[in-house]
This record gives structure tokens, sequence and C-alpha cells, in this order.
């Protein structure tokens, strides 16, 4: 029963990893790229989530919908101006660039909204569901679901939809795309505004049941890489697979183990697979 | 264009001299500590273009296995440092051989987690005095033990192994080791075609250069008497290398020292002038000037000096001597 | 030439004795805190509290009763000399930590120091004071052997992680004498220095007190899910729980222990995120009855307390907490001490240091007194253990300091 109740709740936090993951996934597969500021957008969403509640009085869903739309837009005035053009620099520039805008925005949180805690208050979201012993607290179960659905939802706009096969088509070869009339600026742009977003939307779900602070980023952009690593680079349902696994992996070794070492094992894992598998566990060569 | 490098050197030399402040010549020692590091990182990153973002394992092996020996066998802390430097080897072997078959960005986030993985376990290793961290000794039992008040002579110790790792970078800058180094970098595979032992050569360079940082982590601890998993293996401590070699110029000889006069200055001017509001001020300027280089002059101030100012000057020189 | 040098020389006489004159006007006193980095809340409410003191110290305060230099305006045996801050911020890094040391000691001339709340910044600053011969008046970090060290100008006021260690159990023993089921703890504790070395002076004196630890969880702080450790506690099913917390996770088990149904008869915070100002906030209804270690109590309206809290509160917005507090009481023994040497000499300023003997009605800080051991620890320091009834902590331990019945076992979110 105890280990139902662990495997549940390292699911839904998988979840939640599942759908930032995934937006960092997209911008590997497109443009090569890794983005250290990733765990800085999931802050951003909270901070953004924040505002909405105490601005607008926005509830869940408002305040979700508002950490989509603020970092979407995020996204995009980042890529114009500062990734555009360090994409077709050397690969130091790459990643001195995004270390530089982490920095940037945990401090400018910092800035603007002081280096203490803050909750959203108490939402319409409270209380727990009992299934016959195992215990599930509301937020957390919505945000699991969620997450989820928004991930599938990412995986299909970029499979089904016309858009999503000219995102690939930029990704797959830029010169081609743009000869059949696809403007790969605008589609890389997009893609940076559906990242930040999906990072966003993960913020505001986690801040539904957890206290944030401008530092809180740092710990979700690891977690970033390794489902990321362990998804197979690029790939949207392979991040999805691959958040789920990492939750349950977690919550399991802080079980087993003891909850200091469930990183070690993380992070061993996340070295061991580099090394064994780079494609990733479910990627191809 | 020869003499520069001299009249940097001299400079240093005489820095503590004309600066007699104990503040900015422990800073000069703080620059000295930074600029070895950086240029150790140098080898590998810039020369061989493989960004590494774990080289804090090397720093923080040099800086623990001093004081480690001290811990268990009150030994002086000089005495472990062929130790620290011997660890690191052996990490950079083991670390190495696996990772090299990684390209890019794939080699760069294994580095990051090795980084972690190591501090995390150093952090939760009791002997390794856990997340708390190891000290020294607190007061000096004899000269032996290297705890000075002044930091004039930790700075020209930390001048001469400064000198040594220029000096050796400099030599193979000039060696097939650099060429291949540098044909690594601009096409891995086109290198290998032309029969450079692509993985060997790049081991060579990052047991090279973790031997170099080990030293600098030996240098810190020697200074500072004190390291914890943060400050030792933290990734800010590898950040920190890669930030500075870029500043200055990744893949020069003196791009690294440049940056490091340039920017560890800067930082403790920025926390002396902004910190004490707790505003953040300082990271946020921090961070919006490796965002700057980044995009505007990736190649760093060498590079900057080399294709924007250096011809604006010459052409100025060339319109004076215009009639 | 000549004559220009010679002009010069006679300005820089004059101005050098002029500097003395100038100095006995204001006293310079260096703070090296956190201002960035994770711990950046707590240094700068220390701070904070610290600029309240030395407003305490700098005007005339004759309201605060027996306070130490509250009624006067300045230090009256140096001629009314006002108190100067200098904050630094050492970015909870001890490299970092000691260059600031050494610029606040040769650069600004501070004459003595205060800091650092992250102990690891304490080890290294210290070094750096000892060597220049620099009081360094510790307020806030608890690692055991920051003082110890054979240190000469190293100084702390706060209680440290074996003295509240021996506050619980002595608490705990009380508990069985009264007849309450306390026999066995859990510890709970957040796995860097903080929580580290705290837990490891607790399972020590709970192996004196013969408690017995049935489990201990270190964790890291920035865990998202404590699911798993939560149930761990549920099986093991401890008496009382400790907990050695930040402030995300602190908030995080206690709304985790109401989804998962589990609750202790007891639970202790050790003060950190448990006095953090968002705690009560963000799940006080939940965590009715929890019990904190604090020195510091608002305490009943006129009193001394209530005056310095509404004094912060209007600087700040909240109420003053406990490590906030602690920094306080450190500046007020030593603007006392330096008020006692009657000089700005650290020799002077340290002898008078090692004299210092303030009784509880002196201090702002539940401790029973201030007097220095010859590691340069406070021997009387101690602390009161409060319980959150209401909105608030109230103390309820020991019943002398008490002001509301201790509430066993504890409610959380029960009605």
């Amino acid at each position: 029963m105890i280990l139902l109740q662990v495997i549940a709740a390292g699911l839904l936090l998988g979840a939640v990893y599942a759908l930032f993951s995934s937006g960092l996934a997209l911008i590997w597969g497109m443009m090569n790229f890794i983005n250290f500021a990733h765990g800085e957008f999931v802050m951003a969403g909270m901070y953004v989530a924040f505002l909405a509640v105490v601005w607008l009085k926005a509830g869940p869903a408002g305040f979700t919908l508002a950490a989509a739309c603020g970092l979407f837009i995020l996204g995009v005035v980042i890529y114009f101006a500062l990734i555009r053009e360090v994409l077709r620099g050397p690969m130091l520039a790459q990643i001195l660039s995004t270390f530089g805008l982490a920095l940037f925005l945990r401090y400018a949180a910092f800035f603007i909204f002081s280096p203490n805690f803050v909750t959203l208050p108490q939402t319409a979201l409270t209380g727990t569901v009992d299934l016959d012993g195992i215990y599930l607290s509301v937020p957390q179960l919505v945000a699991g679901a969620v997450a989820l659905i928004l991930t599938l939802a990412l995986h299909l706009l970029l499979s089904r939809t016309q858009l999503g096969s000219r995102l690939l088509a930029v990704a797959e070869d830029r010169e081609a795309a743009m000869l059949m009339g696809i403007r790969p600026d605008r589609m890389q742009a997009l893609a940076w505004g559906l990242s930040a977003a999906s990072a966003g939307i993960a913020g505001a779900l986690i801040a539904l049941s957890f206290p944030f602070s401008p530092e809180v980023g740092g710990s979700f952009v690891i977690i970033a890489f390794v489902v990321v690593a362990l998804g197979g680079f690029g790939s949207v349902p392979g991040a999805m697979i691959a958040g789920l696994i990492i939750g349950l992996i977690e919550s399991l070794s802080a079980y087993w183990f003891g909850p200091v070492y469930k990183d070690v094992v993380v992070y061993g894992l996340f070295v061991a697979l580099l090394w064994l598998r780079p494609q990733g566990l479910l990627g191809t060569q | 264009m020869r003499w520069r490098p001299f009249a940097l050197a001299a400079a240093l030399l005489v820095y503590p001299l004309l600066f007699r402040g104990a503040f900015y010549q422990d800073m000069g020692a703080l620059v000295l500590i930074q600029a070895t590091s950086a240029s150790a990182w140098n080898i590998v990153g810039g020369y061989a273009g493989q960004v590494s973002v774990g080289h804090a394992v090397f720093f923080g092996a040099g800086a623990y296995l001093p004081v480690l020996f001290y811990e268990l066998w009150q030994l002086p802390l000089f005495v472990g440092v062929p130790a620290g430097i011997a660890v690191s080897l052996a990490f950079a072997f083991i670390i190495g051989l696996p990772t090299f078959r990684l390209r890019g960005h794939y080699f760069s986030m294994a580095t990051i987690a090795v980084a972690e993985l190591v501090r995390l376990i150093v952090s939760n290793s009791g002997f390794l005095g856990g997340a708390i961290g190891l000290m020294g000794p607190a007061r000096p039992r004899g000269w032996w033990d290297l705890v000075f008040r002044s930091a004039v002579p930790y700075y020209y110790i930390f001048l001469a192994v400064l000198g040594l790792v220029l000096l050796a970078t400099w030599q193979m800058e000039r060696s097939r080791f650099g060429y291949y180094l540098r044909a690594i970098r601009a096409d891995e595979r086109a290198a290998k075609s032309l029969g450079v032992p692509v993985s060997r050569y790049k081991l060579y360079a990052f047991m090279l250069s973790a031997a170099f940082t080990a030293a600098a982590g030996s240098l810190y601890i020697i200074k500072t008497g004190f390291i914890d998993p943060e400050s030792g293996f933290g990734i800010l401590v590898s950040v920190q290398m890669i930030i500075i070699a870029a500043l200055g110029g990744a893949g020069t000889l003196l791009g690294p020292l440049l940056g490091a006069i340039l920017l560890v200055p800067l930082q403790t001017a920025t926390n002396t002038w902004f910190g004490g509001g707790a505003t953040g001020l300082t990271y946020i300027f921090y961070g919006g000037i490796i965002m700057l280089i980044a995009r505007f002059e990736p190649g760093g101030l060498i590079e900057l000096w080399r294709l924007r100012i250096a011809p604006l000057l010459l052409r100025r020189r060339g319109d004076a001597h215009a009639p | 030439m000549e004559k220009k040098s010679c002009f010069l020389c006679v300005t820089l006489l004059a101005l050098a004795l002029a500097a003395p004159a100038h100095a006995a006007k204001t006293v310079k006193i260096g703070l090296l805190y956190p201002l960035s980095g994770n711990a950046a809340a707590a240094g700068k409410s220390a701070v904070q509290a610290i600029e309240v003191g030395a407003d305490i110290v700098n005007n005339a305060h004759p309201e605060l009763k027996g306070i130490p230099l509250a009624a006067t305006a300045g230090l009256p045996r140096l001629g009314g000399a006002k108190i100067v801050l200098d904050v630094a911020d050492h970015q909870g890094n001890p490299s970092i930590g000691q260059s600031q040391t050494l610029r606040l000691i040769t650069q600004d001339k501070v004459v003595a120091l205060l800091g650092a709340y992250q102990s690891n910044v304490a080890f290294a600053a210290t070094a750096v004071s000892e060597r220049y011969g620099i009081p360094f008046v510790v307020g806030d970090s608890v690692a055991a052997n920051i003082t110890g060290r054979g240190f000469k100008w190293v100084f702390r006021t706060t209680p440290i992680a074996s003295d509240f260690g021996r506050n619980y159990m002595e608490f705990l023993g009380d508990m069985k004498k009264a007849g309450r089921k306390a026999d066995t703890i859990a510890i709970v504790n957040e796995n860097t220095d903080y929580g580290t070395s705290v837990a490891q002076s607790l399972i020590e004196q709970a192996k004196k007190a013969g408690i017995k630890v049935v489990a201990q969880i270190p964790y890291n702080a920035n865990s998202t899910d404590v699911t798993a450790q939560v149930l761990q506690l549920k099986a093991k099913n401890p008496d009382v729980v400790i907990f050695v917390s930040y402030t995300s996770d602190a908030i995080l088990y206690m709304k985790t222990m109401k989804n998962l149904d589990y609750m202790p008869s007891m639970i202790i915070g050790d003060d950190s995120g448990f006095s953090d100002p968002s705690f009560i906030p963000a799940v006080g209804p939940i965590a009715q009855g929890v019990m904190n270690r604090s020195a510091w109590a608002i305490g009943k309206p006129g009193s001394n307390t209530y005056k310095i809290n509404a004094m912060f509160k209007k600087k700040t917005g909240r109420d003053l907490d406990d490590t906030s507090g602690r920094s306080m009481e450190a500046f007020l023994v030593l603007a006392d001490a330096i008020n006692r040497a009657g000089s700005t000499a650290p020799k002077k300023i340290r002898a008078a240091l090692r004299a210092t003997d303030l009784k509880p009605s002196q201090l702002m800080m539940g401790y029973h007194g201030v007097k220095f051991d010859k590691t340069g620890q406070n021997i009387l320091a101690a602390t009161y253990l409060v319980q959150l009834q209401g909105k608030e902590y109230k103390a309820v331990w020991p019943s002398k300091s008490a002001v509301a019945k201790l509430e066993w076992p504890m409610k959380g979110w029960k009605k």
C-alpha cells in the first residue's frame, strides 16, 4: 500500500517534469541547442501566476493561462533578442548566452519580488482524494493530469498539424524548408515560445502546492537535462515517458535508499546513460 | 607586438608593490587563482573546443586532498598538493575515456552530471567533512603551514604557478599537440580522416587541463584554509572558469588571464557598490555582461581588440600619415 | 617644485591629524551577511534588524528600560559617538566572505564585525578577522566549532546546536514526567551544513537523555516532493518528530503530512524554515500546535520586546523573527562592549567583550544572560520553546517564561 502511494506521488511529479522537459526537448531537437535558463523559465511561470492572482484575482485556470501567455511572449522576445544571433556563433557562445540569461532572469526576479518565499493563496483546489488508502492531494492530482494532457497536446501539435510539420521541416533541413516557403526564423521563434510556455505552465502547476523563491529554478534545469537525455534528445514523446520514469525513480529511490540518495541515483543514471546510450533510452541512432 | 606579454608580466610582478592596500593585494591573489583555473580550462575548453562544464571536479580534488591530509595526519597543506593533482589525473582519465566519444553539447552535459554527482557524494561523506566542509590549520604551527597575514607571499606563489601554466600552454600552442587540438576544434571528423589520433589527444588535453585545475584548487585551499562541497565542486566554480576564459578569449594564450584581470575586480566592485542592498543587482549586471559577450563578441576581448579596435586605431594612424 | 611637495606634506599631515578627531564621532561596524544567493531573505532581514538596533543605540529611546545604551543617544563613553553600519554581501561563499571581511577591515576600517548567517562563511571569515585582530561577534551561526578553535577574537552570543539539543531533551523529559508519551523521536534534517550539524548534536543529546532516535532522515532542501519521507515517518511512528528544515521544505512537509493524514503527537521545528515569515501564512491553519525553538518572544504590550517588535514592524511590515532577533542582540552586546571600552581600539573592545556580563533584564532575547567563556561562546545562551496557537507562536516552555498553555498532542488540521 505504501509502495503504491510512493508510485502515485512519483508519477504525478513525473508528469510535471515531462511537461517542462518536453519544452527543452523541442528546442534541442530543432536547433541542437541546450537552454541552461530553462529552470528560470519555470520560476518565471510561477511569478507570472503569482502576479495574475494578486492583480487579476485569477483562479487556477486563469493563472495557468497567464503563465502560458506570459512565458510564450518571453520566449519569443528572447529568441529574437539573443538566441537568433547566438545560434550562428560557436558552441561556447551558445552555452554562455543561456548561463547569462539564467543569472539575469533569476536576479531580475530577486530584484522585483525580493528573495522571500511566496505561496499562492489558497485556491478552490484543496483537499485530498482517498483512493482506498492512497491519498492524493487535489492540487497535485490536477497538476499531474493537466501536465500530462498538455504534453500530449504538444506532441499532437508537432506530429499531426500543418504547423507542426512546418516546425519539423525547419528542424530537418533549414535550407530545404526555406525553399518550400517556410520562414525558419518564425518557426524557431515559435518553438522558443512553445518551449518557454511549457516551462511556464509547469511552473504555475508546481506553484499550486509548492512555495517558491527566485532561486527555485536551479533544481529544475538538471532534472530537465536528465529527462531529455533519457527520452532521446529532441523527442517530445520520449521526454514524456522519461519524465514519468524519472519522477518514479526519484520517488522510489527516496523511499528505498533515503532522500539524500535520490539525486545521486538520478545523476548516476544520467551519466551511465550518456556513456552507454547517448542516443537516449528511447531514442534511435 | 612582442613586447606586450612582457609588459603584462612586469605589471603583474610589481602590482603588489604599487598597490599596498591589503585588500588590493588579496584581490590580486584571487585574480591569479581564477586566471590559473581559467587558463587550465582553456587547454581543453578553448584550444580543443571541448566545453567542459565539470572542471569543478578537478578544482575540488585539488582543494580537498591537502586539507584531507591535514585532517587525517596533521600534514601541512602543501604536502597534499601532489596527491590532489594525482587524483585529478585519475578522474580525468576515468571521465575522459568514455566521455570523449560524446560530441559537443553531450560532452558538456556529461561533465555537468559527473561534477554534480561528485558534489553530492562528497556532501554525504562524513570523512570528507560532509556538507559542512573541512578546515585547514586554524592557527599556523610554523612557516610550513603557509598561513600569512599579508596576501603578498600568496600572490607571488600563485604568480609562479600561473607562469608555469602559461608557459606549458605556450609550448603546447607551438607544438604538434597544439595543432592537433586546433584541428579537432575546427572539425573533428576532418581531423580524424587526416590521421589525427583524436581521442588520444583529447584525453591528453583533458588530463593536462585537469592537473593544472587541481593546482588552482590547491592554491585556493592554501589561501582560504576552508573548503566545502559548494565552493569546491559547485557548478558555479566550473561556470566561473568558462566565463573568465570566454570573456578574455577562449583558445588564446593570454585570454583567460585578461578575463580574470577584468572580471574579478569587476565582481568585487559591483558587490561593493550594489551588495549592501540585497537587491541582486550584482548578478543582474553580471548576467547581462555574459549575454552581451555571447551575443556580440563570442571571441572575447582579445578578438574584439584584434578585429574591431586595433584596425580602427591603425586606420586612424594611417589617416594621420596621409597628406 | 619643492614648495608644492611641501604644501602636499602639510595637507597630508593636517588630514592625518584631523582623522582621529573625526573618527570619534562615528564608530563603524562591519556587517557580513548573505544578500544574494539562497539565504538572501534571512540575510536581508538580519541587516534590517541590526539597523533597528543601531537606531536604538544612536537615538534616545528611554521607553526601552534596562536595554543598555537605549536611553541615551549614541555611545556616552565615546562622547556620544554614533554607530555607522557598513554592510557587505558575502553571497554565501566562504572565499567572498574572506575578501569582504578584508575589505571591511583594511579599506573601510571597521572596528568590529558581525555576521555571518551561514556557518561555512563564519568559519572562513573569522580566520581573517583573527589574523587582523578585529573582534568578530557571531550572532546567528550555530555550527559547533566556530568557537573553540583557539581564536581570540571570536565571540558568539547565540545558543548553538548542543544548547538547543539539550533544551529539546529537557523538554521531552518534562513531558515524560507529566505522563505524556515522549519516548521515541525521529529527526528529519536538510542535508547542508545547517541541518547536518544540528542533527548530529540532536542525536548526541538524545543519547545522553536516554531518548530513542528511531529514524534520522536527511533530505535535500529543494525537493519538490516529500511523500516518501512522510511515509517513512508514518511507518516508524515516533512520538515526536524534530524537523531541521529550510522554508520551502518545511511548508511542503506540513502540506504533505496533511495529505497523507499523518500526525505524530508532537512536531518540533528547529527555527529556520518554521520561523520564516511565509511559514504561518502558508500552512498556519494546518500546523496548529507545531512547536519551534525561539529565543525571541514578542511579549505583552508595554514590554521592551513588544516595543522593539513595533519598531521592526514599522520598518519592514512584518514581525521580528528569532534569527534576525539573535543578530540584533549580538549587535546590542557589541555596542555595549564598545561603549564600555570607551575606545575604538580593537584590543580594548575585545577586553570589554570578555568582561561582558549582561543580565536577562538587559536583553531582548530570552537568554539567561550574556557571558563569554574563554573560547568566546556565550555560556548563558538558551532558548524558549514556542508553540503555534492560532496565528502566532506563543512561549510555552520553560514554564517560568510561558505565556500560554502547552497543547499536547498537537491538533494540526483537526478541529
